[in-house]
């Protein structure tokens, strides 16, 4: 039975085709289910019980090939404060330029309470600018980073000094799941991970303007036990290639009143303890060797490890308590979603993990 | 008439002196008498309005004709447009220019038209550099602008008057109307003290107009009401801001966008304040930044369920989704606050939205599957409860994971009135579904798979299948539930109601199935120690055996149609035969009853005549009706013999005695399986079988 299909725009003449046509797709959207059939209220990407991976590569990325290492100098370094982002409505790669001025003339109104700003105007106390760090993706799925930095003068300033960095934040998607970046429509564009530094209100500020653009919201990102455990295991695994100096974990243990345990390992006693709980392949060769994939048994093992030491030695089991903090020569992170990444060969590794957390995060 | 006549040569009468001009005054007089008893046609405004702003005779009778100005209907266009330019000539004094804006405000509403006075907004743009009618200006040009007249001259002009005059509130109001309709070209934030809108300029004109309106038995508002209508925001700090639903602004991304904002004007939701305004503005409607906006604004609310776009959907979802797993899944100390007056009211308002909508959102679900998993049960159960009944049909696949699993674990650890609710919830929820299939069944074929140009995948058994999951999993939630409780009559009053609506399926819904209650329901109903649910059960058994009678003729009938199982036939039969033998033949526990207990037990147990223990008369349930009966039919009788009411008189005097007690449905289901006729010897009668 077919029904009309050109009823698309309402006239009053075919309305009753246009009604029936409507009411039909409604039947359709009805009986629709977040697991199954495009929905009315809402079609609902693959519905999957999306998890962290089990295992994941390590081959050290030529990432200084690929990417700009001005635009990888801004990344490492810094600690980033983390959140995760609902895909963005209508953002355009295209349209920095005129983001940047959007962005700057929001600002400035919103500093100023009461002052209405025009946006094309030049002469705002705020310079924003917003770049494409180009090649950072990892698939073609992955949308390219974005980078938001915003510059001013100090209230106190000289007129002739220059506009100084007082924030800088990024948007991005490493490795995203394929399966759900397919599902979405085109119109969106899926940057979960966001990381700011700089004046708290600034980055609210920033927050509601992409809020108001591109309909998108913004939630804490903190990065649980298990990511800073894979953490951990990955930063031990490079060690070979460049020292991690020391393993520090702090653990927080849920006593009265509340204590909290520093745990500094030696960097080659990690490394040892770490290549006793991997599971040797067939074909030992040396260059596979660092290419292969990690499962999180050997993570599990590996803490497990670290943690019978401590019993061993303390009598105290680090099993009850949370770990907050892990960190090394090669970064730092902490259960509140700070992040560190001081070597910019492991800058993907990193973010990889931390997108994943970040679309785990994803209402729908 | 006359009036206006004489009116009429105030056109002609030019540079007549004032002073001592008695027939002048007479006139004025003549006028201001009729303008505030009934109010002033429209030629006479225009002739007047026209006499004062010529300032033909001088300002002062220009200020006095000005303060007469009230019109009886309306004003027309031309005459303001006139006297507009009269503004221009610069000979008036400033206080009558502002007091003239004042006048055109105050019945700005009246104006017959406005297209005219939208072509000179340019003109009256230039006003607005004059210091003193800056503000009313501003007003008026607020009334006035459509998007095509925000430019970006305007704009800069607009700022400049801006950072000379400071942060003044009528530039502000206009310039953030201006960014309602080119958010691409100025911005701004406008602070909570600020919001209150143009100032209500207090206007001569109003009480008298008022009083001419009332008087003329007209409804029309005048437009000092029409200022900026910003709800109040409260000025509590929210500790939850992702509950709070985002305030309707107008997209501000456009160049993003498709042609289609440029082939075709859109007009922002923010800019309708009426329904026949969106019924107007129906086919160029531009959404608004945020889609969870939507949800806050009832006028919304009625475009929301015209809104096909699919990714508008989505971005709607995203934001329902997200404010659902910050509040009640992420929160990240120490839970949810058990007394979180926003959640409850963002849960109600989105009940009322889903109500209104008739459907619920897929993020709600998605949530829901989620939740379901750690909710305690008490946590705004009332809003959990209904945001469940309004979830759309689950996959048989799926539904035991998804819903049977979680709530079977809640509903075996938590009270009765948990219990209560949850029935309830399943009720609303199988009712939705049912509803669903009757509305659209009808209209497409019996199978949805089949003309489906989509991705659908419910096909009606699908369906039939999700249904019968539902209704067997109510079925054992209840039986078990009932043990548990003691077959609490609260609960089994919700349990009731359910099969209400399960009993008729077919006929009230036109779906294809009937599924029975288990023993487990319907022992306890018939045995209930409260008529009414014995009541309720009769109804219920009596719709079961229209809805089977009716299938069956429909089978015959037609061809294609379903088939019902011998099984659910057998199950009926065994109900009825046991309800007859129980309540009317007192054959309690006759072998191949429902109820089977040792002969030598049943003796042991002293009850006198135990297979009629549960008839009409001595089923607990309706003993004291009997026991009325028969003080009633036998008012000297001293000793009271119950069984004598089952002699065949007494017994349909009984029957009609508790029929009038309002029992319909041992009414129904008497007449409907029980044909019984007044016998001789004894009233007893067999059950009609199929």
């Amino acid at each position: 039975m077919e029904r009309p299909q050109n009823s698309v725009v309402r006239t009053p003449i075919d309305s009753i085709v246009a009604q029936r046509r409507s009411k039909n797709k409604s039947y359709r959207q009805s009986y629709r289910s977040c697991l199954g059939a495009a929905s009315r209220l809402g079609h609902t990407p693959g519905w999957t019980a999306r998890r962290l991976n089990t295992s994941r590569r390590t081959k050290s990325h030529n990432i200084t090939e690929k990417v700009n290492p001005e635009d990888l100098a801004l990344l490492v370094k810094t600690e980033w404060q983390l959140s995760y982002v609902t895909p963005l409505y209508q953002f355009r790669h295209t349209q920095l330029r005129s983001y940047s001025r959007q962005l700057s003339a929001f600002i400035t109104a919103e500093k100023q309470q009461g002052l209405a700003v025009e946006v094309e105007g030049a002469q705002t106390s705020f310079r924003v600018s917003f770049s494409v760090v180009q090649g950072l993706g990892e698939t073609d799925d992955d949308a390219e980073t974005v980078l938001v930095q915003i510059h001013s003068k100090p209230v106190f300033a000289g007129k002739d000094e220059a506009q100084k960095l007082v924030w800088s934040g990024w948007l991005t998607c490493i490795n995203g799941n394929p399966e759900y970046l397919h599902s979405l429509p085109k119109d969106f564009t899926c940057l979960p991970l966001f990381g700011s530094r700089g004046a708290e209100n600034l980055t609210s500020l920033v927050k509601s303007w992409f809020q108001q653009t591109f309909d998108c919201c913004f939630g804490p990102l903190e990065i649980n036990q298990t990511c800073l455990q894979w953490l951990a295991a990955l930063w031990t695994n490079c060690h070979i290639e460049s020292s991690i100096q020391h393993l520090k974990m702090i653990w927080t243990l849920p006593v009265e009143p509340p204590l909290q345990i520093t745990y500094t390992v030696n960097p080659q006693d990690a490394w040892e303890l770490w290549n006793s709980v991997r599971t040797p392949s067939l074909e030992s060769r040396e260059e596979e060797e660092t290419a292969r994939s990690i499962d999180i048994e050997e993570v599990t093992r590996f803490m497990q490890g670290l943690m019978s030491h401590f019993y061993r030695h303390f009598r105290l089991d680090l099993s009850a308590g949370r770990l907050s903090q892990v960190s090394s020569a090669l970064g730092s992170a902490k259960f509140s979603g700070r992040v560190k990444m001081s070597n910019s060969r492991y800058v993907l590794t990193t973010l990889s993990l931390l997108t994943e957390c970040a679309l785990l995060k994803m209402p729908i | 008439m006359s009036f206006l006549k004489s009116l009429r040569k105030y056109q002609f009468e030019a540079g007549t002196p004032v002073l001592g001009n008695d027939e002048l005054e007479k006139n004025l007089v003549q006028v201001e008498k009729v303008a505030y008893s009934q109010g002033l046609p429209p030629e006479a405004v225009s002739i007047m309005l026209e006499f004062a702003m010529s300032l033909r005779m001088g300002t002062s009778p220009c200020v006095r004709v000005l303060k007469c100005l009230i019109p009886a209907s309306v004003v027309p266009q031309e005459a303001v447009v006139r006297a507009v330019v009269w503004l221009s000539v610069g000979k008036m004094p400033i206080s009558t220019q502002v007091l003239f804006i004042k006048w055109v405000l105050t019945v700005f509403d009246m104006i017959d038209a406005k297209d005219q006075l939208r072509a000179i907004y340019g003109f009256i743009f230039n006003f607005v550099t004059d210091e003193n009618l800056c503000p009313f200006i501003c007003h008026l040009l607020y009334l006035l602008t459509r998007k095509e007249s925000v430019r970006v001259f305007r704009v800069r002009k607009l700022l400049e008057l801006q950072s000379k005059l400071g942060r003044q509130s009528f530039l502000l109001h206009l310039l953030s109307l201006y960014k309602v309709f080119c958010p691409e070209l100025v911005t701004l934030s406008i602070p909570s003290r600020m919001k209150s809108g143009f100032r209500n300029h207090i206007s001569p004109w109003q009480s008298a107009l008022i009083a001419v309106q009332k008087r003329n038995g007209l409804q029309g508002a005048s437009s000092m009401s029409l200022v900026t209508n910003k709800d109040k925001t409260n000025p509590r700090k929210r500790k939850h801001c992702h509950l709070e639903f985002p305030a309707l602004i107008p997209a501000l991304n456009k160049e993003a966008q498709s042609e289609q904002s440029s082939s075709r004007r859109m007009v922002p939701l923010v800019e309708l304040h009426s329904f026949a305004q969106l019924l107007e503005n129906m086919h160029r409607i531009e959404l608004p930044a945020q889609m969870g906006s939507l949800l806050g604004s009832s006028l919304a609310l009625q475009y929301l369920d015209c809104v096909q776009d699919e990714s508008a959907l989505l971005r709607l979802n995203f934001w329902l989704g997200y404010a659902f797993h910050e509040e009640f899944l992420f929160c990240g100390d120490g839970g949810p606050s058990q007394t979180s007056e926003e959640a409850l009211q963002f849960l109600n308002k989105l009940l009322s939205a889903q109500h209104f909508l008739q459907e619920g959102f897929s993020s709600s679900e998605v949530f829901l599957y989620k939740f379901l998993n750690v909710w305690d049960g008490s946590l705004l159960r009332p809003q959990i409860l209904g945001l469940l009944s309004n979830i759309p049909v689950v996959p048989s696949s799926q539904i035991r994971r998804l819903l049977f699993e979680p709530l079977m674990q809640l509903f075996f650890t938590s009270s009765l009135f948990f219990k209560c609710g949850l029935m309830e919830c399943l009720n609303n929820m199988l009712l939705k579904w049912l509803t669903w299939h009757s509305i659209y069944a009808l209209e497409d074929d019996l199978d949805i798979s089949l003309n489906s140009h989509t991705s659908i995948n419910m096909t009606l058994s699908g369906f039939k299948d999700s249904v019968m999951e539902l209704i067997h999993f109510v079925g054992r939630l209840a039986s078990v539930g009932l043990q548990l409780e003691g077959c609490h009559c609260l609960l089994l009053s919700f349990v009731l109601d359910f099969y209400e609506t399960v009993c008729d399926t077919f006929l009230k819904y036109g779906l294809p199935l009937i599924v029975m209650p288990p023993a487990g329901v319907f022992y306890p109903a018939l045995f209930a120690t409260d008529p009414v649910s014995v009541d309720r059960l009769a109804y219920i058994m009596h719709r079961y055996k229209v809805n089977l009678t009716s299938a069956k003729s429909q089978e015959k009938v037609t061809e294609q149609a379903f088939h019902i199982s011998r099984q659910t036939f057998r199950e009926f039969n065994h109900y009825v035969v046991v309800m007859v033998n129980c309540l009317w033949n007192s054959r309690m526990f006759h072998p191949g009853m429902g109820v089977q207990l040792g002969e030598e037990l049943l003796l042991k147990s002293n009850v006198p005549q135990y297979g009629s223990s549960f008839d009409l008369v001595h089923h607990p349930a309706f003993m004291s009706y009997a026991v009325n009966f028969h003080q009633k039919c036998w008012p000297g009788k001293k000793d009271m013999d119950l069984n004598s009411i089952k002699h065949s008189k007494p017994w349909s005097w009984y029957l009609e005695y508790l029929f009038t007690q309002g029992y319909d449905g041992l009414k129904h289901f008497v007449q409907s399986n029980i044909s019984w006729q007044l016998k001789a010897d004894d009233g007893q009668v067999d059950a009609q079988r199929r």
